[in-house]
């Protein structure tokens, strides 16, 4: 993996292990896609794999799309109109128990209505499995 | 009458071979396992022939491809390795008298991507090591469903077809776009939960066709019809039925051709003869009728397995077991050709066998409603289609299976008909419960047949009945009942009433349902029961309309050929049975919260409104607080002596519960499911008490956050003092509105400490279900009891050390589980029911257990 990904990947380790900001989702969203461009395995995932996700905060404060389509991935800053799915989350650490759950923080994500889906559940399944395979291949999970 | 032959009932002579003792150390040592090769064939044919991404799957489609996957799993004679826990490999001499499983797996956990198998694709790199209940997977395995499988589902899978369904239909009827409210409801979590995502199952086949005539039989006959059927549909029909069935067949004779190869090359002349026997039998059953117990047993294995390569085993239930083997058991005792012992290896097999997989459970599910099997019941004794004393030798032989294994699954229910059926049958039965800590359930077939031949059974019908899953009744083989349908969170129509349509999970800015006003204008407790009505009424629109929209899909993308085949009338009919092709059509709710919205009732009507010791107003701040800063409110919410609570046989508190009752029989009543058959309502919780109860705030009754609600249609625990008057309370409530079944749970003190005391414990304990099963006299009363007999101390020392308690049994709301599998919440709500002692009839007290963090 490349110098780019190195510096990338322990940004989101220290997002992932420490203190969580708002570039959280930034963060992971572009540590994907460079993990995509730097890793056949990693880019294996999406190999025909078509998805619009739509991230973002309840006051729209923070918003990020991914797109996934031809075996690539494009992360913009803005939202998208036609998404597969939309998750609204309350704030940073919210999203990140709901990504990199353990233990309790799926069900503390739920109890706390921090986090909401809409649309296909699937996609976020999906989801789920890329930032945790990140995840992995970083070894942090 | 039948004749009873055994000369003990209890049959304690007869013990556990070393055969089952070996498969049972093994059952409880491995590791359940994910098992890819289901979805992985069904994926493979699915692509190989284009059925995914279409408008509808015929029943021709699906047959085909239960054909395919039963023709091509491997044939798994005797498994003999699994995992351990922490993932070390182990061996075993499986040496089991049935070949087959329901996965390729000594303890598998199935794949059904059609359903929710894909929630499990985030961890399948953490799975091996979650905390509870972890499931192993190879890295192999988990790449395949990776980049295989699962990616082929993300548009198919019931629940994406139905929203889909839902947003186009919504589009053009409000022009509202990416419109599901009702799905949105159910993603909220709090409201109402379906379980049509994960399957239909919660029913009872027919076996007996199978048994008595063969599935080849079965085959003619379908393939005679469809020669005179006129209507395309018909045609299609029986064609799928043929088509399925010869896939059972199949497997079961890819079984026998493999224990035919083993059997060729095995040295041990023992090991040689048990795969020769293998051999023969699966040569025969299913496809031609069963000559023998063991054979019966064979066609109901085989068969079941296949039902599961079609449906997942969400409470798929065996029926009447002791009625439709007793034939071919009698014959075998009365020529020798098995004894009493070899009847009990038999089942004791043939229960480890059904009990080879576990339920498909992402990690949130199991944190919150964790701990279950896939809740398959059996059903003994009771009385005959003609109202004669059905109780006879087998009843007793697996009464005995069940005391000396004491298993999770399957769930063991026993029928008692008060006047029919001995005394000492029902002391048996206590005495089982005794033994084993859990099981069997006890049904009061007086109150059970009232309530069935209410909602139209003939009275045979009636009599007939299976237990479902939990504890629901439904008509052996004939009532396609999906009794599980909607598990409905009645706290939360409170929650709605007392915040004006709003709910305090999802946010106060939030309208949820419609406003019924703010209840510190009301005027009355009636207006207050108006508006509950109102919220309640909302409520069920919404659950009924969301299954009958999952039921939609199921038309048209999830036919069921090989259920149908083994079921009285879709042949007759030449429909399936997802199309209405039963006899009786039925959907089942079941009610969660009762006792806390039926105590919060009276809470209001006696505090605020009769008594006005305190304003609505000083309530809401109150809960809303959680009560902090407002103890004494909550002491006095919570006493019973100065606030009506069900369970204390008062007047006033016992009537909110069954107006409760009626107004959830007639709300769901009212509504016709997708078949054209009526919703039926139940109380019995499985474990989503707890997991409600968790996400649910403090309420009226004087509970607090997060506590446990009350399991079933058992009073609130810790706060009915006497045996006689929770059991008066519990019996006086109309059975014709319990017509999904009831759960009342009850918790007794082991007092078995010299044999005298343990006699005296189950005479107490017989009166105790006759009691209750005839309330004042009327010759009715509750549907059903459940008990746990296990002391105190022995559940806390198991929360501090499982490792010393795997065995360890307890009975939930409906279901058996292993205590150590529940969450802490579960566990926590199991310790702090009201304990009684029978000697006393009075309860025990015990400090409220700790609420996990």
């Amino acid at each position: 993996m490349g110098f780019g990904l190195d510096l990338a990947s322990k940004r989101i380790k220290d997002q992932i292990y420490g203190e969580v900001t708002d570039e959280f989702l930034e963060l992971l969203l572009k540590g994907m896609d460079l993990a995509f461009f730097f890793s056949g395995g990693y880019r294996k995932n999406i190999e025909g794999f078509k998805g619009r996700y739509l991230f973002r905060t309840a006051d729209n404060m923070v918003t990020a799309s991914a797109i996934f389509q031809d075996g690539d991935m494009q992360v913009r800053e803005n939202g998208i109109k036609d998404w597969d799915v939309m998750v609204t989350f309350k704030n940073a650490a919210a999203l990140r128990s709901f990504l990199f759950s353990k233990d309790q923080d799926i069900l503390n994500s739920i109890l706390a209505n921090e986090v909401e889906v809409d649309g296909n559940l699937n996609y976020i399944y999906k989801f789920g499995f890329l930032a945790k395979d990140l995840g992995r291949r970083l070894g942090v999970i | 009458m039948p004749d009873i032959t055994l000369s003990d009932l209890s049959l304690k002579d007869c013990n556990l071979t070393k055969r089952v003792l070996n498969l049972k150390d093994a059952y409880f040592k491995a590791m359940s396992e994910i098992c890819v090769e289901r979805p992985r064939l069904v994926t493979n044919f699915s692509l190989q022939n284009g059925l995914l991404n279409k408008d509808k799957i015929t029943i021709l489609e699906k047959a085909r491809t239960y054909r395919y996957v039963l023709e091509n799993r491997t044939p798994v004679i005797w498994n003999g390795k699994s995992f351990m826990k922490v993932m070390i490999p182990f061996t075993f001499n499986d040496n089991s008298l049935f070949a087959g499983s329901t996965t390729s797996k000594f303890k598998g956990v199935p794949l059904y991507p059609e359903f929710l198998a894909l929630s499990l694709w985030p961890e399948l790199w953490t799975i091996r090591n979650r905390k509870k209940n972890p499931f192993y997977i190879s890295d192999d395995e988990a790449n395949e469903l990776n980049y295989k499988i699962f990616p082929h589902w993300v548009d198919n899978s019931i629940s994406e077809l139905t929203r889909k369904k839902m947003y186009r239909e919504n589009l053009t009827k409000y022009g509202k776009v990416k419109y599901a409210p009702e799905m949105k409801l159910l993603e909220r979590l709090v409201f109402f939960l379906a379980s049509k995502p994960n399957c239909i199952s919660h029913t009872i086949p027919d076996f007996s066709k199978a048994i008595n005539l063969g599935l080849r039989a079965v085959i003619n006959d379908a393939i005679a019809r469809g020669n005179a059927a006129s209507d395309a549909s018909q045609k299609e029909f029986y064609s799928a039925i043929a088509e399925a069935l010869e896939g059972v067949i199949s497997y079961s004779k890819n079984l026998a051709k493999k224990a035919k190869q083993m059997a060729d090359s095995e040295p041990d002349p023992v090991r040689k003869k048990e795969l020769l026997d293998i051999y023969t039998i699966n040569s025969h059953v299913p496809e031609f009728p069963a000559r023998s117990f063991r054979e019966g047993l064979t066609t109901i294995w085989i068969c079941w397995t296949a039902l599961h390569i079609e449906n997942p085993n969400v409470g798929l239930s065996l029926g009447r077991l002791d009625q439709v083997l007793n034939n071919l058991y009698h014959n075998d005792i009365t020529n020798k050709v098995i004894t009493i012992e070899q009847a009990i290896e038999l089942i004791s097999c043939l229960w480890l066998k059904i009990g080879d997989h576990v339920p498909t459970i992402p990690e949130a599910g199991e944190q919150l409603f964790g701990g279950t099997g896939s809740n398959q019941a059996i059903t003994i004794g009771g009385v005959d289609m003609n109202g004669n004393d059905a109780v006879n030798d087998l009843t007793y032989v697996m009464l005995r299976a069940t005391e000396l294994m004491r298993l999770r699954d399957p769930n063991l229910n026993a029928r008692y008909y008060a006047g029919v059926n001995s005394k000492a049958y029902l002391k048996r039965i206590c005495e089982v419960n005794v033994t084993t800590g859990a099981t069997p359930a006890i049904h009061n077939d007086k109150a059970v047949i009232r309530a069935l031949t209410s909602k139209g059974e003939t009275i045979e019908q009636a009599r007939d009945y299976g237990v479902i899953g939990c504890v629901e009744p439904c008509s052996s083989g004939r009532t396609y009942g999906h009794t599980g349908a909607i598990l409905f969170n009645l706290t939360s129509a409170l929650e709605l009433t007392l915040y004006n349509g709003r709910h305090r999970h999802t946010g106060m800015d939030l309208l949820i349902s419609k406003e019924t006003g703010d209840p510190v204008s009301f005027k009355s407790f009636e207006d207050f029961q108006n508006a509950f009505k109102t919220q309640a009424l909302w409520l069920v629109d919404q659950a009924t309309a969301l299954n009958n929209s999952l039921g939609r899909t199921h038309q048209d993308f999830y036919p069921t050929p090989t259920l149908s085949a083994l079921f009285e009338g879709p042949m007759d009919k030449g429909k399936d049975l997802i199309q209405g092709g039963a006899v009786i059509n039925s959907s089942g709710a079941t009610i969660i919260g009762l006792a806390d919205v039926a105590d919060s009732l009276s809470a209001i009507q006696k505090v605020i409104f009769e008594e006005k010791a305190c304003s609505f107003k000083e309530l809401l701040t109150a809960i809303g607080k959680n009560f902090v800063g407002y103890e004494a409110l909550q002491k006095r919410l919570m006493n019973p002596e100065k606030t009506p609570k069900y369970g204390n046989d008062d007047p006033a508190a016992d009537a909110n519960v069954t107006w409760i009752i009626r107004l959830m029989d007639k709300a769901f009543g009212d509504k016709e499911n997708y078949r054209g058959g009526r919703y039926r309502v139940g109380y019995w919780t499985m474990t989503n008490h707890a997991g409600f109860g968790r996400l649910m705030k403090a309420l009226p009754s004087g509970r607090k956050d997060r506590e446990n609600f009350t399991s079933g249609i058992t009073p609130v625990s810790g706060i009915t003092p006497a045996l006689t008057k929770t059991i008066n309370s519990v019996a006086k409530q109309p059975p014709e509105c319990v017509s999904n079944g009831a759960a009342f749970n009850l918790k007794y003190t082991p007092e078995i400490t010299t044999p005298e005391k343990r006699d005296a414990m189950l005479t107490n304990f017989a009166a105790s279900v006759e009691g209750c099963f005839d309330y004042a006299g009327s010759g009715t009363g509750a549907m059903e009891i459940q008990f746990n007999v296990t002391t105190h101390d022995t559940f806390v020392d198991a929360v501090a050390y499982p490792e010393k308690y795997p065995e360890l049994l307890v009975r939930v709301s409906g279901y058996t589980a292993y205590f150590k599998d529940l969450n802490p919440q579960m566990q926590k709500e199991i310790i702090d029911r009201t304990e009684y002692q029978l000697s006393t009839g009075k309860y025990v007290c015990y400090e409220p257990f700790p609420l996990p963090k």
